[in-house]
């Protein structure tokens, strides 16, 4: 039950006939008049309860795109239903218009589209409609609110894939230098083909030139059908924010970017994302679209606010792959005591595998260790110094173990992870 | 059959409202009950007034009127011009007190008091008042600062009798006749009266206020003066005795009829808005929020800790070893490169004595923040001027 602008505005008028006639039977009389019109309209108005409904989801979207959801309503009363719609969805969707009139006529059906402009990655949810449904006077209305959830899941943007064209470029030019660098094992050998200045004369297959009149030098292709594993770290250091994003948004950038690459590199990437349980996996076994599959996996996690289990990870690992394999830990140097969790983890992996650690640094840190002209901003300074000089001390004794460490600030560290596993494929360190 | 299902899904209807609204319902009536409580727990209509026979407060008179009773005197307190009138009809002897504290009396009126009755008690009467009552009595100003009793010094009975009494701020009266308690060159008294007897004035309202009553020769004036007679009208006058011919309309007099009802009707159409607007069109709907953890949150912490412990020595190490790896780093020295390398090669790039530069760089330690900052900013400088290209 719900009353109108317009029942207001006839309520108002009635105060003319009661300065022409001021008694309290004029008062009497135009409350009984109201009363006697609100409640005619409401049992003219169409009953809310026997509008069908029917949801139909969106699409799957990116962050910061358009979609669409619609509802399909059918008037099965016998009276015209003039209503307000309103689809409720939760605020970070970005409904455009969740409040719509409507009006149709018994018996019909009519859809009802609400553009959406998600604002927040994950999973959106809509977990109801309200109908109000107007009498034919517009004085009152019925008003019913209906369970019908709907979801919408919006995807990370991936907006590191504007370094993807520059990485893939890199990567094809390790066509037949690689072995160039190094002769040995992991290395293939690829084929023949003629001399061109600029080769390694190192190269030339004296063999194949002497049954040519031409020289012809031996290419090598780097290995391929090598695993990468991507663990990124879903636990409470990831919800941290640096430059108004967490943590755990620009990991997933880093690992898709990084992913997308390593699959083009004829590698196999398998995916998880790990606190103390797993919360999101993608296998390399599976068929179809890798990218898909990662955003799919992706769009749902969020930083749990619990402790990270790093003993838990090597028994992940090799439940994954049990051969040697690049593992990339995207994770923070900062969490906490690295001494108890990070660098014992990464002494036990690197003894079977690559071991790549990536993570997002601070830029406000540096900004803060420049700041030197009070005194609280030099013991900011100072703090901030102390903060990186630790980071450093970890990375250091990361690096020692034999693990790659890639320390970047948020826009960096997708282009910059790309680049360590590049230098790693061309060193055949894979 | 289908009467009985329909009453059972109305009370299954009621019953997920009432428990859907229990908060609001428990909320209502601890309100309600709140509201009786407060309303019934209130005394009805406390007697506040300043010298009524009623009150009981320092201010009241309640005591001297029920020492009065006990000596077989019949006191009825009165509070309108005709209640007094009317009973002083049936008692044409009786003693009239009143205090008319804000003058609502006019003339007329304590003309028609004075002739119904017996005798006349009138407590500190105003200029007005007194000239409505009688010519022979005048206002003499007040007891003088100081002055806080006086003897009788007059030949009056009552006041002889009752000898000293406390006359802080009492009022002053000149009487033709009787005038007691005079102050040190002053005409006028305290009590004065006329040469019947049979109007009385007293300057004082401590003589019978519950708070005074007992002190020097109170009292006895007091009950002496108001107790010769078997019947005391205790007359407080009020605003109601204030005669109402001539008086300018009220507002409601002046109002046309419609504007009551009119009132009546925008709070009703403003209720209406209220509903209007005030329905949602269905629940909220919740967005889980994510946590906020700024990452710099612990460096900053610890700048606090830094600061509230005035760390200088450990502020600077920290400064200096960072500088120090940064430069390492740029002239390529390997992390594990001892100070003095480092010296070196900052001394050849910047072109200055690699000891001046010690002495900034590794010996210096400031022990104030002034020192500090200063010291702070130098090795910025210098560590720019190295890394410069």
């Amino acid at each position: 039950m719900a009353i109108t602008g317009r029942f207001v505005l006839l309520a108002f008028a009635a105060l003319a006939a009661l300065l022409l006639i001021p008694a309290w039977g004029t008062v009497l009389l135009a409350a009984a008049a109201l009363l006697a019109l609100v409640l005619g309209d409401v049992l003219m108005a169409a009953s809310p309860a026997k509008i069908a409904l029917q949801r139909k989801d969106p699409r799957n979207v990116t962050l910061h795109a358009d979609t669409e959801s619609v509802l399909t309503l059918e008037n099965r009363n016998r009276r015209t239903f003039r209503a307000m719609v309103r689809d409720a969805w939760q605020p970070s969707a970005g409904a455009v218009a969740p409040v719509q009139r409507l009006k149709i006529p018994a018996g019909e059906r009519r859809r009802m589209s609400v553009v959406l402009k998600p604002t927040r990655r994950g999973d959106l949810a809509a977990p109801h409609v309200t109908l109000r449904s107007f009498g034919p006077l517009g004085l009152a209305a019925r008003q019913r609110t209906v369970v019908l959830p709907g979801r919408l899941r919006v995807l990370p943007p991936f907006n590191s894939k504007r370094h993807l064209p520059s990485k893939l470029r890199k990567l094809r030019e390790l066509d037949g230098k690689a072995a160039v660098q190094i002769r040995g094992a992991g290395t293939e050998f690829d084929s023949l083909r003629d001399y061109v200045r600029g080769d390694d004369v190192r190269s030339i297959d004296w063999r194949a030139t002497a049954r040519r009149t031409a020289v012809v030098v031996r290419t090598w292709r780097p290995e391929r059908d090598r695993r990468v594993v991507i663990m990124l770290d879903t636990s409470r250091t990831a919800a941290a924010r640096i430059d108004d994003e967490p943590r755990l948004d620009t990991g997933i950038e880093a690992a898709l970017l990084l992913a997308v690459l390593a699959e083009r590199g004829g590698d196999r990437v398998d995916f998880f994302a790990f606190d103390r349980r797993v919360r999101g996996r993608v296998d390399s076994a599976a068929k179809g679209n890798l990218l898909g599959s990662l955003v799919q996996a992706m769009a749902p996690l969020g930083a749990e606010l619990i402790e990270m289990d790093w003993a838990a990870i090597p028994a992940q690992v090799r439940a994954i792959s049990a051969h040697r394999s690049l593992v990339v830990l995207l994770t923070s140097l900062d969490s906490g005591a690295p001494e108890e969790g990070l660098i014992p983890l990464v002494a036990q992996l690197v003894r079977q595998h690559t071991v790549l650690l990536g993570s997002v640094r601070d830029p406000l840190l540096g900004r803060m260790k420049k700041e030197r002209t009070t005194a609280s901003q030099v013991f900011r300074a100072s703090a901030a110094e102390r903060a990186l000089l630790d980071r450093e001390a970890v990375s250091a004794q990361l690096r020692q173990l034999g693990a790659e460490v890639v320390d970047a600030e948020p826009l960096e560290l997708p282009p910059l992870l790309a680049d360590a596993y590049i230098r790693l494929k061309a060193a055949g360190r894979l | 059959m289908t009467a009985d299902v329909q009453a059972a899904r109305w009370s299954l209807r009621l019953r997920a409202w009432s428990r859907r609204h229990m908060a609001w319902i428990i909320i209502g009536t601890i309100v309600a009950a709140l509201g009786v409580v407060t309303v019934a727990q209130s005394p009805s209509n406390p007697d506040t007034a300043s010298l009524s026979a009623g009150n009981a407060a320092p201010d009241g008179a309640m005591a001297a009127a029920e020492i009065l009773r006990r000596q077989g005197v019949t006191v009825t307190p009165s509070d309108s011009f005709a209640a007094t009138t009317s009973l002083l009809a049936g008692k044409p002897r009786a003693t009239v007190l009143v205090y008319d504290r804000n003058g609502y009396l006019d003339s007329a009126q304590l003309h028609t008091l004075q002739k119904s009755a017996g005798r006349l008690v009138v407590v500190a009467p105003g200029y007005r008042t007194l000239a409505g009552l009688s010519r022979q009595i005048r206002n003499a100003g007040v007891v003088p600062n100081g002055t806080s009793t006086l003897e009788a010094g007059c030949g009056q009975t009552d006041a002889t009798v009752a000898g000293r009494i406390s006359v802080k701020g009492a009022l002053l009266y000149k009487g033709a006749d009787v005038t007691c308690y005079r102050p040190s060159n002053n005409d006028g008294g305290v009590y004065a009266a006329s040469a019947d007897g049979r109007l009385v004035i007293l300057g004082s309202t401590a003589l019978l206020s519950n708070d005074l009553l007992q002190v020097e020769g109170n009292a006895a004036l007091a009950l002496r003066t108001l107790g010769p007679t078997q019947d005391l009208v205790w007359y407080l006058p009020g605003l109601s005795d204030v005669p109402n011919d001539g008086r300018p309309p009220t507002l409601d007099e002046l109002a046309p009829p419609w504007v009551g009802f009119l009132g009546l009707w925008v709070a009703v159409v403003a209720l209406l808005a209220v509903l209007w607007r005030g329905r949602r069109l269905g629940p909220l709907v919740f967005e889980p929020l994510p946590v906020v953890v700024k990452a710099v949150e612990t460096a900053e912490g610890r700048a606090r800790l830094y600061q509230d412990s005035r760390a200088v020595g450990q502020a600077a190490d920290n400064l200096r070893a960072g500088t120090l790896t940064r430069l390492a780093k740029h002239f390529r020295l390997g992390p594990e490169a001892p100070a003095n390398a480092v010296l070196e090669a900052v001394s050849r790039k910047v072109n200055h004595p690699a000891r001046e530069l010690r002495m900034v760089l590794l010996d210096h330690r400031p022990r104030t923040e002034s020192e500090l900052v200063h010291w702070a900013q130098r090795i910025e400088t210098l560590e720019q001027e190295a890394t410069a290209p």
